[in-house]
């Protein structure tokens, strides 16, 4: 089954909780995102057949939205909240130190594919401040050292 | 009315008013950025933050925005207060940190809203040394230009784009600092109203593209207030000439017709003016000439040819050109039209008397108000400006239904869209006359399944029937009109008409002319034949009888400002000043008569129609040789409206048109066999905007489109070729199929229905090519 016909399979289960078919536009675009990792232009426009929204309005929402990636991330994916709460307790430098230790800038891949270091808006975790999301999970509250050794373990990791 | 305080100032203000609103609308400024009138509050900017005196003077006073609180009774508001001065400082000064600092290279310099602002409010100097983000800006196609770094994210391009005229390839991207706006993927903005981010911009984020590549900075431009040219609707305009050049044409407010907005055709159209192949000498039998000899030729012609005159006028030439040629010809024993397509002519006629013998027609602020319409063809193409108001409708609710013979951008707006051959037209419209009748004498017709359109007609406080006169023949208006009747009094009527004069120069002369002229010239009877600002030549149905008929005459005089097939024929050809280098009067669609001035003056001298035809008329002694004479003795009771006033209606009025239609003029439906055309038209076509290459490179490809059901029946399949042919030539063309289509029709661009020599709605030979 091509991508194509995995989102419209995945659109057809999705028509009964979603009667509108643009309100099923975010929905539709994390079940493409789970099937290819990420959505490239080909993926926005055949979303954009589907959803009957045009391409620049799902473009506004994927690239609001800072869990659906319009690039292809790093097999494991750590996003490290840089908003107030995780600010104030030392986020910019977790970000720093992660720039550092993997030796590329925020968003760039690791040379095996492993592992891709991203910012994020607000998560939510603030009382695990600073706090991050990796592969999903959350966690918190980081420092430099947990932070290096978890993107060790990740990086090892497969 | 209610007041507040502003600083000491009592200003006076509507239920609804916020602060910022109120001051605006008295004249007080208060610095703000994101707030539009047409736009109206978001609160995104804060630069409008205004101190409020507490009611209690143990409360400390409070700071607001102005947009976003409502004014009330008495409210006492501060601009000045050192509170608010320090938040519009700050706020300037946090706009300002990534912005480039490119203002001497800067299109939008002199007369950028940032600028001023930063003058007004900000800090003089500037303190942030660090990074500046920076963006890569997109290609958004040959009429606007895109240079992201200066955007200060106060949505007004998005809000205008998208919630005002609904478009939908423009929009705000990503998010905190890096907000982005533009398209998907490189490529032009698709929205017919595109041009006016370049205004509504309040710095150089958007800018003119054309202007651009003959830059002029806005103080330095010749200016003056002129309407525009391009369609019926007659919106207010302001362009800009630099060194004997026009250089842009921006928007200027009319408050019951356009408000702040054109369409783009109005503002990119104007490059008809500065196209390579203007005509700037007068010719007589291809040798350029001076002004006086070809005078003196036509002279010469017209006396030795006295009692075999014809004149055409045009829709698109102003009430003073077409007056003066009809008192010309009424002294040397000529007739007159305005129109080379006696159906056309019927058709305005028809619309004109009916419009005067209804309430009027709505201006384009009371279009926005109703809450049904009805609407018969491409509007889009025929009045833009007119298809933005009832965008404005269909966004307060209004039920928009349309019956159309080729797809139209309007069709997505509306509760039903219903093709229609243009053979059909008049049965259907009359169907639903019928329905009306039916449901108001309490019958039950809810099996038909135009029931729904005739309930939503009928229930609504205020439903608007228009036509685009263009592709409707006098019969259909007529019908449309009776529907108009059939629904009361509280319904209106209106009429999209062909061209900027076209309700003045109906009421010159009557129904009937342009065929009469039309076969005089074919007979011999006609020997001289004068057109001004006209091109019988490439009229898609009668163009070429009128090329064949010209052939027999002696002279053939032209006067117009841009070369047309009919121009080119001419034996005597005047070359006449284009719209914004001349002064003149166009009634528009409401016959509203609204005057403009001359905004330059070319090297060359290029007088107006009018006054080349009063040149003419000195030259033959004619007793009548002044224009504004002429113009008293055609209109007694007008008076001509003065320039960049609101103009005033025309008092004149035709003779209500009679239940009886003229010979010729009705479309009846053919038989079902055969195939019939449908002009497709898109925003930019008109006969002047169709000189404005910037504009016309965005004309969609040349295709013949038919419907898929039609097309499947008879083994047509999309992207095959066709042959089709018509009474001139025959074409091949590659098929595009499309829902948005009638029926059993062929859409084709009018660059083709020309070569065909077919009009709207005319039968057509179509065969598969293998």
């Amino acid at each position: 089954m091509n991508t194509f016909e995995v989102l419209q399979k995945n659109l057809a289960h999705l028509s009964r909780t979603h009667p509108r078919r643009r309100a099923a536009a975010v929905p539709a675009m994390q079940n493409l995102q789970a099937e290819l990792g990420y959505l490239d232009d080909m993926a926005i426009t055949k979303l954009a057949q589907i959803t009957g929204l045009s391409t620049t309005e799902l473009e506004e929402l994927a690239t609001f939205y800072s869990l659906i990636y319009r690039r292809p991330p790093g097999r494991h994916v750590v996003q490290i909240c840089d908003s107030v709460c995780c600010n104030m307790r030392g986020a910019d430098q977790l970000l720093e130190s992660a720039e550092k230790y993997l030796h590329r800038p925020l968003g760039a891949i690791t040379p095996n594919g492993a592992l891709s270091v991203l910012p994020s808006i607000c998560l939510g975790l603030c009382d695990k401040a600073p706090a991050a999301l990796v592969d999903g999970e959350a966690l918190g509250p980081l420092n430099n050292a947990s932070l290096e050794a978890l993107l060790q373990r990740l990086q090892k990791g497969d | 009315m209610s007041t507040i305080l502003i600083d000491g100032r009592t200003i006076a203000f509507k239920p609804g008013d916020n602060i910022l609103r109120a001051a605006l609308e008295a004249d007080v400024e208060i610095p703000h950025f994101c707030y539009h009138a047409a736009l109206d509050s978001l609160g995104a900017c804060r630069l409008c933050a205004v101190e409020i005196k507490p009611k209690n003077s143990n409360e400390a006073p409070r700071l607001t925005m102005a947009c976003l609180e409502p004014a009330k009774e008495g409210l006492e508001v501060s601009v000045s207060a050192a509170a608010a001065q320090q938040v519009r400082r700050h706020v300037i000064e946090l706009l300002m940190i990534n912005h480039p600092h490119d203002c001497p290279i800067c299109d939008e310099g002199g007369e950028c809203h940032l600028q001023e602002m930063t003058v007004t409010c900000g800090p003089p100097y500037r303190r942030y040394r660090g990074r500046k983000r920076t963006f890569t800006n997109q290609d958004l196609g040959p009429l606007i230009h895109h240079e992201m770094n200066r955007c200060i994210t106060c949505y007004r391009c998005t809000r205008f784009y998208q919630d005002y005229a609904l478009g939908n390839d423009l929009g705000a991207m990503r998010l905190r600092n890096e907000v982005y706006f533009g398209r998907f993927q490189d490529g032009p903005l698709e929205s017919p109203f595109a041009g006016n981010l370049v205004e509504i911009c309040p710095t150089g984020v958007f800018t003119d593209a054309l202007f651009r590549q003959r830059f002029a900075r806005a103080w330095d431009l010749n200016t003056a207030p002129s309407i525009c040219p391009h369609c019926s609707v007659g919106c207010n305009t302001l362009p800009g000439a630099r060194d004997g050049t026009l250089r842009r044409v921006r928007s200027r407010t009319h408050p019951e017709l356009n408000r702040w907005f054109i369409c783009d055709r109005g503002r990119y159209g104007h490059q008809y003016s500065e196209h390579c192949a203007r005509l700037l000498s007068p010719r007589v039998s291809g040798e350029n000439t001076s002004y006086h000899k070809a005078l003196n030729a036509a002279t010469t012609r017209i006396k030795a040819t006295q009692n075999c005159i014809g004149g055409i006028g045009s829709a698109r030439e102003d009430l003073e050109g077409n007056t003066m040629l009809q008192a010309l010809l009424n002294e040397v024993g000529g007739v007159f039209t305005a129109f080379n397509d006696p159906a056309l002519e019927a058709a305005t006629i028809a619309a004109v008397s009916w419009l005067q013998n209804s309430a009027g027609a709505p201006s384009l602020i009371e279009m926005e108000q109703i809450d049904a319409a009805l609407i018969i063809g491409d509007l889009t193409a025929h009045a833009p400006m007119i298809d933005l108001a009832l965008r404005q409708a269909y966004r307060k609710g209004a039920e928009l239904t349309l019956f159309h013979s080729s797809p139209t951008p309007l069709a997505q707006f509306t509760t039903s869209a219903i093709t229609v051959p243009p053979r059909e037209m008049y049965a259907k419209l009359s169907h639903l006359c019928t329905l009306i009748n039916a449901l108001l004498a309490g019958r039950d017709i809810s099996d038909d399944p135009m029931a729904v359109i005739a309930k939503s007609l009928i229930k609504a406080r205020q439903p608007l029937l228009i036509g685009t006169i263009e592709t409707l023949t006098a019969t259909d208006a007529s019908v449309l009109a009776k529907l108009a009747i059939t629904l009361g009094p509280n319904a209106r009527l209106t009429y999209a008409l062909s061209g900027p004069n076209a309700y003045g120069s109906a009421l010159l002369a009557p129904e009937g002319n342009a065929m009469q002229i039309l076969e005089s010239v074919e007979t011999g009877k006609i020997k001289t034949l004068i057109v001004a600002g006209n091109d019988p030549f490439s009229d898609p149905r009668f163009g070429l009888r009128w090329r064949a008929a010209c052939r027999n005459l002696n002279t053939l005089i032209v006067l117009d400002c841009i070369l047309t097939a009919t121009a080119e024929a001419a034996d005597i050809l005047f070359p006449v000043a284009a719209w914004t280098e001349r002064g003149g009067t166009f009634v528009n669609y409401e016959g509203r008569a609204q005057s403009f001035l001359p905004v330059f003056h070319r090297p060359e001298y290029l007088p107006s129609a009018a006054d080349v035809i009063a040149d003419l008329a000195k030259y033959l002694e004619c007793s009548r040789q002044d224009v504004l004479s002429v113009l008293q003795d055609t209109f007694p009771d007008f008076q001509v409206p003065a320039p960049g006033t609101l103009g005033s209606p025309i008092p004149v009025s035709l003779p209500p048109i009679s239940d009886s239609p003229s010979a010729g003029s009705p479309l009846l439906s053919s038989n079902n066999s055969t195939w019939q055309t449908a002009l497709m038209s898109w925003y930019g076509d008109e006969t002047l905007a169709s000189f404005a290459p910037g504009l016309t490179s965005l004309a969609p490809a040349t295709i013949a489109m038919i419907e898929q059901a039609t097309a499947t029946a008879t083994g047509i399949v999309d992207g095959s070729k066709i042959r089709l042919r018509g009474s001139a030539d025959s074409v091949v063309l590659p098929v595009q199929l499309n829902q948005n289509i009638a029926a059993g029709t062929v859409g084709i661009g009018r660059n083709v229905l020309v070569r065909l020599g077919l009009g709207h709605g005319d039968p057509i030979e179509l065969e598969k090519v293998l």
